[in-house]
């Protein structure tokens, strides 16, 4: 019984199952189907709630041992830990004992440490383009000259300091967007979806077995 | 030559100080630079502008704290937009933070001022966690994904906004200000594809360059890029708030790095015609 249980073609065929529950409702309307799509994704919606849990177990885990340990930089962890909890806590969706996203605790954290400190980290990427930038963009060969002219007039399209000072920048700007920039975003996307269509087929096919445990080699 | 040779090679915490420099300045003294309105904002603008009057709209602030510096502003001028007409609104979001976002847009715009009641006239739902396949349960069955609403915990089938709203077909324009994914491409799989429902996007400026394709399709049929355009959009609907503050800055950060790569590009050709036009 238990070698029949472990046998490679039932994830294959339970895979096989469920795509077929939720591909064919987006193309052919067949009502106990879709009402079997609706259902089945209410099931993954109930374990990616879950699944938050374990998230946060797991970050506790993790930063708990390093705080055990006391490994380098352990006070980062202690911060992640006690920040973890007292947001757990105080985030619990129980609005009759005052908790959740109107907890004045919460809120307190929420917009006084971590708006300002998100936003400071994406603000700081900013300095990074800067300096990459003008390290870069240099006009070494011919590919790189039309990059740093592209990425120059790219620049001065979207900065109104230019646009005022010389209206055709957008123009410019406009057709490099709409023109070669559209041509090749439209060939990588169409590129990746062939590629994904590839792919389900396999998997469908049960030759793509990288989603199973150990690609199914050991089955 | 010397001179050109360090200023190639300058430490680039000379560079960080600069940004520094070019990016503060003109927040602590705004320069009060004409701000020309463009094509997409004014796209984004009549979309708005022409929706039908009882229309329902979903509105989805996709992003988290990060996204607030760029995206916030035109989440604020969107929504008082939206307000200041006869149109239904759906708030709900595929985003963690999402719905806290929102939050604090509800603490410096107050709804009441517009004459909208809530529940009546809009409506926050709130997170709802799964990303793609959460958009697509929610397209199948808007009120079974979503049994309560956010804000006052009450069942969604109680609120009159809520009482012919089943599934996708139901709503007439999705809104999404967005960072990343789940963003527009999903949306477009699960809503705007099988469903035919419009969408309009709000995004960060890395990220346009990706929604040329589906521009040039119509399956998106308007897009406000960035902060330059959501300070062009808020003089639009004459309410100028932080992008309009804050596109001195955008302005003179972009003006610094092109010096910086010109001088760079000067030096570079300089220091090799010195040495015989070896690199």
């Amino acid at each position: 019984m238990s070698n029949l249980l472990r046998r490679i073609e039932i994830p294959i065929f339970i895979t096989i199952i469920f795509t077929l529950i939720q591909v064919i409702p987006y193309y052919v309307y067949i009502q106990p189907l879709d009402d079997a799509a609706a259902y089945i994704q209410r099931w993954i919606l109930i374990c990616l709630a879950l699944a938050t849990f374990v998230g946060v177990l797991s970050l506790l885990l993790t930063h708990g041992k390093n705080l055990q340990k006391r490994s380098k930089g352990w006070y980062f962890s202690a911060i992640v830990v006690v920040f973890t909890i007292v947001m757990s806590i105080v985030g619990l969706p129980l609005a009759e004992v005052g908790l959740g996203a109107a907890n004045p605790i919460y809120l307190f954290l929420y917009n006084n440490m971590l708006q300002p400190l998100s936003g400071t980290m994406y603000a700081i990427i900013a300095f990074f383009i800067a300096a990459a930038a003008f390290r870069a963009f240099r006009a070494r060969n011919v590919e790189a000259s039309i990059v740093l002219l592209a990425g120059i007039l790219m620049v001065c399209s979207n900065a109104p300091i230019f646009t005022v000072t010389w209206p055709p920048f957008k123009d410019i700007g406009t057709w490099i967007f709409a023109v070669p920039n559209m041509a090749t975003n439209r060939a990588i996307t169409i590129g990746a979806a062939l590629g994904l269509v590839a792919l389900a087929v396999r998997t469908l096919m049960g030759i793509e077995r990288g989603y199973l445990r150990g690609g199914g080699a050991e089955q | 030559m010397a001179f050109l040779e360090k200023f190639m090679d300058m430490d680039r915490r000379w560079v960080y100080l600069l940004s520094w420099i070019f990016v503060l300045a003109p927040l602590l003294y705004p320069l009060g630079l004409p701000i020309p309105i463009n094509q997409e904002s004014i796209g984004w603008y009549n979309y708005i502008e022409n929706i039908p009057a009882g229309s329902t709209v979903i509105f989805a602030p996709m992003y988290g704290t990060s996204g607030i510096p760029e995206l916030f502003p035109m989440t604020v001028a969107t929504m008082r937009h939206l307000w200041s007409r006869p149109i239904k609104v759906i708030v709900v979001t595929f985003w963690t933070e999402g719905a806290l976002v929102f939050n604090i847009l509800l603490g410096q715009v107050d709804p009441t001022s517009y004459g909208k009641v809530y529940g009546t006239d809009w409506i926050h739902l709130g997170y709802i966690p799964g990303s793609e396949t959460a958009m697509a349960s929610f397209a199948r069955d808007i009120t079974g994904t979503v049994s309560a609403d956010f804000l006052r915990g009450q069942p969604t089938t109680s609120y009159p906004i809520m009482a012919n709203i089943r599934t996708a077909p139901d709503i007439d324009l999705i809104i999404s200000i967005e960072t990343g994914t789940p963003g527009y491409t999903e949306w477009l799989r699960q809503w705007q594809a099988p469903y035919a429902v419009p969408m309009i996007v709000g995004l960060i400026g890395v990220s346009v360059p990706g929604i040329a394709p589906y521009i040039q399709s119509g399956q998106v049929s308007a897009y406000l890029p960035g902060l330059t355009s959501s300070a062009e959009y808020e003089n639009l609907i004459h309410r100028p708030g932080l992008a309009v503050a804050g596109v001195d800055a955008v302005s003179m950060s972009h003006l610094m790095v092109v010096i910086l790569v010109v001088l760079g590009n000067i030096a570079y050709f300089a220091s090799r015609s010195s040495k015989g036009g070896k690199k």
